[in-house]
Order: C-alpha cells, then sequence, then structure tokens
C-alpha cells in the first residue's frame, strides 16, 4: 500500500497518467481522474512537480546535430516535371515546359508546318479550316489552346477522367515531353485549367497562346 | 487558467494551423515538389535529430537515420492517407528506422565516469547543481532501454498522448503506460539527492 487509506487501483492509475497530465495531453475524462485523486494523495502530488520538472529539463536538451538536407538532396533524383516553388509558379511551369529541347523542338516544327500547311491551304483555294481535328491526321494541331502534363505513373484512365471533368479536348500529343495539347471554349478555358490544376496527377495546365487562362 | 495552462492553449491553437500547413506541404510533396520536401525537411529535422538521439545513442549514426526516415517520406508520401496526424505518421517511420539501425550498432557501452565526471567549468553552486541534474538525466536515459527512451522522449519532449506514442511504437497504449511507468522509476532512482532536491 502506497498510500495508507487510498485504494491502490486509482493511485496506480493516476499515478500513470501523471506525465501526460503535466504536459497537458490528457483528455477530460483521464484528467478528472487525476485531479480527483491528487486532491488526496501527497505522494502524487510531489511526483507531479517531479514530472513538471523533468518536462522543463528534458527541454533543455538539445542535441546537436548537423542538418543533413544536402546530403539527402543530393541523393534525390527529381521528375523532370516536378513543381517550382509556389512564387511564380505558373509562369515558372510554362516556361519551363516550353524552354525544354523537345518542346522547343516541337514549336518550331508546328512554326514551320503551319507556315507550309499554310501555303498549301491557299493554294487549292480551300474555303476555310476543318472545324474537325483528326488526332490521326498528323497535322498540327492549330487549335490547340491549352497544354497539360500528367504525373509519370497516371493511368490512362485517370488521364481521361482528368480531362472528362475539365471539359476539354484532347487535340495532340504527347509530345516528346509528354504534354497533351488541349482544346476548349474560350470563355470555358478558365474553368477547364482551373480544374485540372485541382487534380493531383496533373503536374502542369497552362494556356499556351500567352493569356491568362 | 494559470500560465502552464494558457501556454497549453496556445499550442492547441497554433497546432491545427501548422498541422494544415503540413497537410498542404505534403500535398505539393505528392507532386514530387522539391522545394516543399526541403521545408517539411526543416521543419522535421530538429525533433527527429532529438528523437533518434535518444533513441540511437550514436551521434554519428542520427543524420543517417534521419535522412533515410525522410526518404522514406519523399518515396512514399503517396501512400500516407491522413488516417493519423502526419507528425505521428513520420514518427513512426523514423522509430522503425532506428530500431532496424540498433540491430546493426547496439548501445555502446555506458560511460561509467559520467556521473562522477567533475565540471569542466564550474560555476556559482546553483550551476554546478544544475550541471549534474542534468547529467544524471542523460546518464539515466541511456540506461533505459531504446523503447523506454522513445516513449519518455515522445512523452516529455515531444508532448504527446499516450494514444498517439501507441500510434508510433506500434503497441497497445497499456504498453505506453507501464513503459513510461518503470522508466520514471528508473530515472528516480538515477537521480541524485532525493526527491526535494528536484521538486
Amino acid at each position: 500500500m502506497v498510500n495508507p487509506g487510498i485504494d491502490e487501483q486509482p493511485h496506480d492509475e493516476a499515478e500513470a497518467l501523471l506525465p501526460w497530465y503535466a504536459t497537458g495531453q490528457l483528455d477530460a475524462h483521464d484528467r478528472a481522474i487525476v485531479e480527483d485523486h491528487l486532491q488526496s494523495c501527497l505522494q502524487c502530488k510531489q511526483q507531479l512537480f517531479l514530472e513538471r520538472r523533468l518536462v522543463d529539463e528534458f527541454g533543455t536538451l538539445v542535441p546537436q546535430v548537423e542538418n543533413g538536407w544536402a546530403r539527402l538532396r543530393g541523393s534525390i533524383v527529381v521528375p523532370a516535371q516536378s513543381r517550382r516553388a509556389p512564387l511564380l509558379q505558373p509562369l515558372a511551369d510554362l516556361w519551363r515546359a516550353a524552354t525544354r529541347p523537345p518542346v522547343m523542338g516541337l514549336v518550331a516544327a508546328q512554326a514551320v508546318f503551319l507556315l507550309i500547311a499554310g501555303s498549301a491551304f491557299l493554294s487549292l483555294e480551300r474555303p476555310q479550316a476543318p472545324q474537325y481535328h483528326a488526332l490521326s491526321s498528323g497535322a498540327a494541331p492549330a487549335q490547340a489552346n491549352m497544354i497539360v502534363m500528367f504525373e509519370g505513373n497516371t493511368t490512362e484512365q485517370q488521364m481521361r477522367g482528368a480531362l472528362n471533368l475539365s471539359g476539354a479536348s484532347l487535340v495532340g500529343g504527347p509530345t516528346a515531353a509528354g504534354a497533351y495539347l488541349l482544346n476548349v471554349q474560350p470563355n470555358e478555358r478558365p474553368h477547364a485549367i482551373a480544374t485540372l490544376q485541382s487534380d493531383r496527377h496533373v503536374t502542369l495546365a497552362q494556356p499556351i497562346d500567352g493569356s491568362s487562362g | 487558467m494559470n500560465l502552464q495552462g494558457a501556454i497549453k492553449a496556445l499550442r492547441a491553437e497554433t497546432a491545427r494551423p501548422a498541422e494544415l500547413g503540413e497537410r498542404e506541404l505534403l500535398a505539393r510533396i505528392q507532386r514530387r515538389d522539391i522545394h516543399a520536401f526541403e521545408r517539411l525537411y526543416r521543419i522535421y529535422q530538429p525533433r527527429l535529430a532529438r528523437f533518434l538521439t535518444h533513441m540511437l545513442q550514436r551521434p554519428q549514426l542520427v543524420e543517417e537515420v534521419l535522412n533515410d526516415t525522410m526518404m522514406v517520406v519523399w518515396q512514399g508520401a503517396a501512400n500516407f492517407r491522413g488516417d493519423s496526424k502526419l507528425s505521428t505518421w513520420i514518427f513512426a517511420i523514423a522509430y522503425r528506422k532506428a530500431l532496424k539501425a540498433r540491430r546493426c550498432w547496439p548501445d555502446p557501452i555506458e560511460d561509467e565516469a559520467l556521473n562522477s565526471r567533475p565540471s569542466a567549468a564550474p560555476g556559482a553552486d546553483q550551476q554546478v547543481q544544475h550541471q549534474k541534474l542534468r547529467d544524471a538525466l542523460v546518464g539515466a536515459m541511456a540506461r533505459l532501454s531504446a523503447d523506454h527512451r522513445a516513449v519518455v522522449d515522445l512523452t516529455y519532449f515531444h508532448e504527446l498522448g499516450y494514444r498517439e506514442i501507441a500510434e508510433i511504437v506500434g503497441c497497445p497504449v497499456d504498453t505506453v503506460k507501464t513503459r513510461m511507468f518503470h522508466a520514471r522509476r528508473r530515472l528516480r532512482q538515477a537521480l541524485p539527492g532525493d526527491l526535494a532536491d528536484w521538486v
């Protein structure tokens, strides 16, 4: 018997909870058990002082450990399409995507192709460009007004779900950089971009004609 | 409300936004944002370093195990479903990594002279006494088992509740209470002087 006149079971139960009572980590039920017991147990009152002293003392034992971020960073290979810091992130993403050699090549190829295709259109005196653009046509995605990129492990079903939600149509891709070219009505584009950007599998969703969306 | 109560209330209020901020960081890490990962690393490095220092008792291993832990966070971020607090998940990884490291590197031989070593820079009596108590505490911690050290550190320094500690170390809550009970008894026995010197 530790405390004459007091049942051992409540004493043991309250004593076991004292460390967390001292740090304020007990719920109301446990706290009531301890506080009821403290009213009549001198030993636990003294023990509580010690617990609080230990909390204070432990707080002063701060080990000196070198920050090893540089070493860890050196062992991480970041996927090429990973996002940058939030500051100016959309612009940074777009710039990075646009300045990749494969994308730059694609853009240049598209420009050349458009020039040739435009000349061909004029020479054929066709009344207007077709409204429908088949993926298999191999022609440049002249109607694309958005670009989207997905994480490398995104499944076809996940891509399809994201595109369906956005309301955008696929008109090209994947490019050598893994980007897809999309078309959406101009007035619906902000919604489409916001929808895609909120998808966890999407690493980039931006307009590609320089407007804000 | 006393001062201690006010501090606890303030901590509780600030903990919620911090947890939300960490969840946002994790969402970005799931998108492989290395900058978000660096921020999370810098938030957890001091806490994990402290926890692992007590667990491992080998300072030279702490950084290695800490980085192993954070590498798992980076690689497994997509697996975190939010069933527990982010800190619980990360500390649980650290705990398992530390146990694994300890299998390769058991505790060093205890420094028997620690408690009797004279202070290198004696000052006022109170400072000397305080240093003596701290040395005793460090020595007593070193003599505890790794499991006990983990529970003591998570309780006294990280101020986690016994349920969260049970999640981290993967055992029933009664086991946490029992480990803490025995650890406290060992600490008390190891401290110089009697209870009055401490309280």
